[in-house]
């Protein structure tokens, strides 16, 4: 008997068979159940950190965002470690661009890497969707020296089920940090010599600043005495925290924009281009970093900046601590913590583990210092090695500032970028074009509320 | 009733005929057909990557139109970018092309610079112009400083921005627009122009009577084209501007990459990739509607 081939039965064979493959290959992979919380991992400080037997044979890949040499000091990092633990082999996958677009693509797909290169924004949201790998057990049996590391740091990685936002004590561990960066006060030597204004001092206030600000500025000649620190810096938190302001309440139920002392931080900022002009329009700073290039005598922005500003060979520079707020006294810096995860996916949890300790613990950011791409302050004394080093002279500065007066960043609760994203426009309407700031951080704080209740819908539906 | 059969040579070939489509079809399968389907599935759902899919219905849709505050703000950037680099592009693209279709002396070398930017990176062309737009040194505030014009901050100032985008793009795309209008201009034979000439009409004449309706097919598609590829930015804001300030370049593709990316809400972001699909798409076929009114093709 023949057969008749038809088009349309083939095709449609086709499709359905295509279909399906692709739909099999491509449909996102349903993540497990998201672990317990643990008991409270209790650091054990005093003894040795235990290394674990190294598994016969593992392949495991590492994952990390890269830019500049990072990629370079990684891979060294990687090479010692396979050199001490020939069994295991690291596989490292460097993202120059849109790391995390990468990354979540990957779990998508259902192949994560073993250890990843973590961001304290997203702890919430990954350990809540149970993509994370719990690993205070881990902590607490290789004894690694948790307990010496700055606690603001760790808290990032900190997050207990049912909590909108990590830090909290007694909560599962979900990652390591890697560093613990805040802001520093940076100020050109030269700009303020040529003006006559003496350096700023450890009593420094926000008054001090606007008065260097205006001995220092000349708009004629393009010179200004203070930055306004861009969007992303902004929303670390600290110059609301310095006067006395919050930006949500702590059960992250209700806004705190319009509050009196957040408004006024607000505002402080909006005077300093407006009132008293002593800072250039966001539109009129210059394309390249403005203190690099001598347009403004001050700046405050994040201590990674300092490998960069090493380099600047036009005029002498230095750091000093923040200005206090003139009536809070407080002078409080964001810390923030990029670190390692481990993720639930992988077959190789002893490896894995053995690969985080290695680059978390005081050699591996030692090694990181040396290399100066990380600033490895989450243990103060590696940190203090670190920040001893010159240039400039007082880039203790910084440190000091951390350890006086510092506060985990904001910006690392649930959907912190979607309520940002929808709540900050009118702020920054009104600081680029200089309309006033008053309705529109009200209008931020009723955008804010709105964000916040949908985040907690979404919250409590997933 | 007698079935009608295959010989076994015939039915060879159709095996070997189908076997030579699939590799294309089964492309178009994998990487259109199936994401196509799978982003309109995921537009009903609220998704953030790492989390199992969760159907919200027509959910995001509502979400859009009527609780999120910028989306008619996109729109409207979208919109505006659409109308101001497609019909000014036309323009300057077709007087270019007229310039170039003379027998001036170096005219290749002019159409080969003029063609550079196409082929070049944007992302490279995105870091020269915003040298360009520098506020305080670049070269376009001082050459209006020479002559005595403040210039503003062009990418850093909400009413600036977009305009500094829409020179940016007519710029960008130049190249492509003369190359059409120059194939189109040669193609029109030059027996229109000497009867026209024996008929007295003058330059005016023979632009406004001769050149453009035969050019009429080059324009439309260059409308169709240009209005689609307008609608879809990305690069340019996302390079320039990265969409501020103030959202003042937020286009769509920008507000779905965000949205995607950035917040992690996939569906979202799929939602705003249908919704300007069916925008597209209403208007190409308006366009294609309003075209019968005006597009001269010499065949008919």
């Amino acid at each position: 008997m023949s057969e008749r081939v038809s088009r349309r039965a083939f095709l449609g064979l086709m499709g359905a068979g295509m279909a399906g493959a692709a739909l099999a290959a491509c449909a996102p992979k349903a993540p497990q159940a998201t672990q317990p919380p643990a008991e409270a991992t209790k650091p054990a400080e005093e003894a040795p950190t235990q290394a674990p037997e190294a598994p016969a044979a593992a392949k495991i890949i590492f994952s990390s965002y890269t830019w500049s040499g990072y990629e370079a000091a990684m891979r060294g990092l990687i090479e010692d470690f396979m050199a001490a633990n020939p069994t295991i082999e690291v596989e490292g996958q460097f993202v120059p661009e849109d790391y995390y677009t990468k990354l979540q693509t990957q779990i998508a797909g259902g192949t994560p890497p073993d250890v990843g290169i973590a961001d304290y924004g997203r702890v919430v949201s990954y350990a809540k969707s149970g993509v994370l790998l719990a690993i205070g057990d881990l902590v607490a049996t290789s004894n690694f020296p948790i307990g010496d590391m700055i606690e603001g740091a760790v808290a990032q990685y900190r997050w207990a089920d049912g909590d909108f936002d990590t830090g909290a004590q007694g909560g599962e561990l979900w990652g390591l940090p890697s560093d613990a960066q805040g802001q520093i006060f940076a100020y050109n030597k030269t700009m303020f010599d040529e003006a006559g204004v003496g350096y700023p001092t450890d009593d420094w206030t926000w008054d001090d600043l606007v008065a260097a600000g205006k001995a220092i500025t000349n708009p004629d000649a393009n010179r200004w005495g203070f930055l306004v620190p861009h969007w992303g810096m902004q929303v670390r938190g600290y110059f609301v925290w310095q006067a006395g302001g919050e930006w949500v309440s702590p059960d992250f139920k209700t806004q705190k924009l319009d509050m009196p002392e957040t408004a006024e931080a607000w505002k402080w900022v909006w005077d300093l281009i407006y009132t008293h002009k002593v800072a250039p329009p966001p539109g009129l700073q210059a394309a390249t970093n403005p203190f690099m290039s001598g347009q403004v005598a001050m700046t405050i922005d994040g201590v990674w900046w300092v490998a960069d500003f090493a380099n600047i060979t036009d005029f002498e520079w230095d750091l000093a601590l923040l200005p206090k707020h003139p009536k809070t006294g407080k002078r409080t810096t964001s810390v923030e913590s990029d670190g390692w995860w481990i993720f639930k996916a992988t077959k190789e949890v002893e490896a894995s583990w053995m690969l985080m300790s290695h680059l978390a613990n005081k050699d591996g950011q030692r090694k990181f210092g040396e290399l100066n791409y990380v600033i490895p302050s989450c243990f103060p004394e590696v940190g203090e090695e670190w920040y001893t080093q010159k240039p400039p002279d007082n880039r203790k500065k910084a440190l000091d500032n951390l350890v006086q007066d510092s506060r985990k960043a904001y910006i690392t609760h649930f959907e912190v970028w979607t309520i940002l994203g929808q709540c900050m426009p009118p702020i920054d309407a009104a600081l680029t074009d200089g309309t006033p700031i008053e309705p529109a951080i009200q209008e931020a704080a009723q955008i804010m509320q709105d964000e916040l209740d949908k985040a907690w819908e979404l919250y409590n539906q997933t | 009733m007698k079935t009608q059969t295959l010989s076994g040579l015939r039915r060879w070939e159709e095996r070997l005929a189908w076997l030579f489509v699939a590799p294309v079809a089964l492309g178009i399968l994998i990487f259109q057909v199936y994401p196509t389907v799978f982003s309109l599935y995921i537009s009903l759902t609220e998704w953030n990557l790492v989390r199992a899919p969760r159907w919200v219905g027509i959910g995001n849709y509502v979400e859009l139109f009527t609780r999120d505050r910028y989306f008619f703000k996109i729109l409207g950037n979208t919109a505006t970018y659409a109308v101001g680099t497609v019909l000014p592009g036309i323009v300057v693209s077709i007087l270019f092309a007229l310039l170039l279709n003379q027998k001036i002396a170096l005219r290749f070398t002019y159409r080969a610079i003029y063609f550079v930017p196409v082929v070049a990176p944007t992302v490279a062309l995105g870091l020269l112009w915003q040298w360009i737009y520098e506020p305080n040194f670049g070269i376009l505030n001082s050459v209006l400083k020479f002559i005595g014009i403040q210039g503003p901050a062009w990418l850093g100032s909400t009413q600036w921005a977009m305009r500094a985008m829409i020179i940016f793009s007519i710029w960008r795309n130049l190249g492509f627009g003369i190359v059409m209008f120059l194939s189109g201009l040669q193609n029109i034979s030059p027996e229109y122009y000497e009867a026209a000439a024996i008929d007295g009409a003058n330059a005016v004449h023979r632009l406004f009577r001769i050149t453009l309706p035969l050019l009429s097919p080059v324009t439309f598609f260059v409308l169709v084209t240009d209005t689609i590829g307008a609608l879809q930015v990305f690069d340019a804001p996302y390079i320039l501007t990265r969409g501020g300030p103030a959202n003042a370049t937020q286009t769509a593709v920008m507000y779905l990459y965000a949205k995607a990316f950035q917040m992690q809400h996939m569906g979202l972001a799929s939602a705003v990739a249908y919704i300007l699909f069916v925008g597209i798409m209403c208007l190409t076929i308006l366009n294609f509607g309003l075209g019968k009114r005006w597009v001269y093709y010499e065949s008919q």
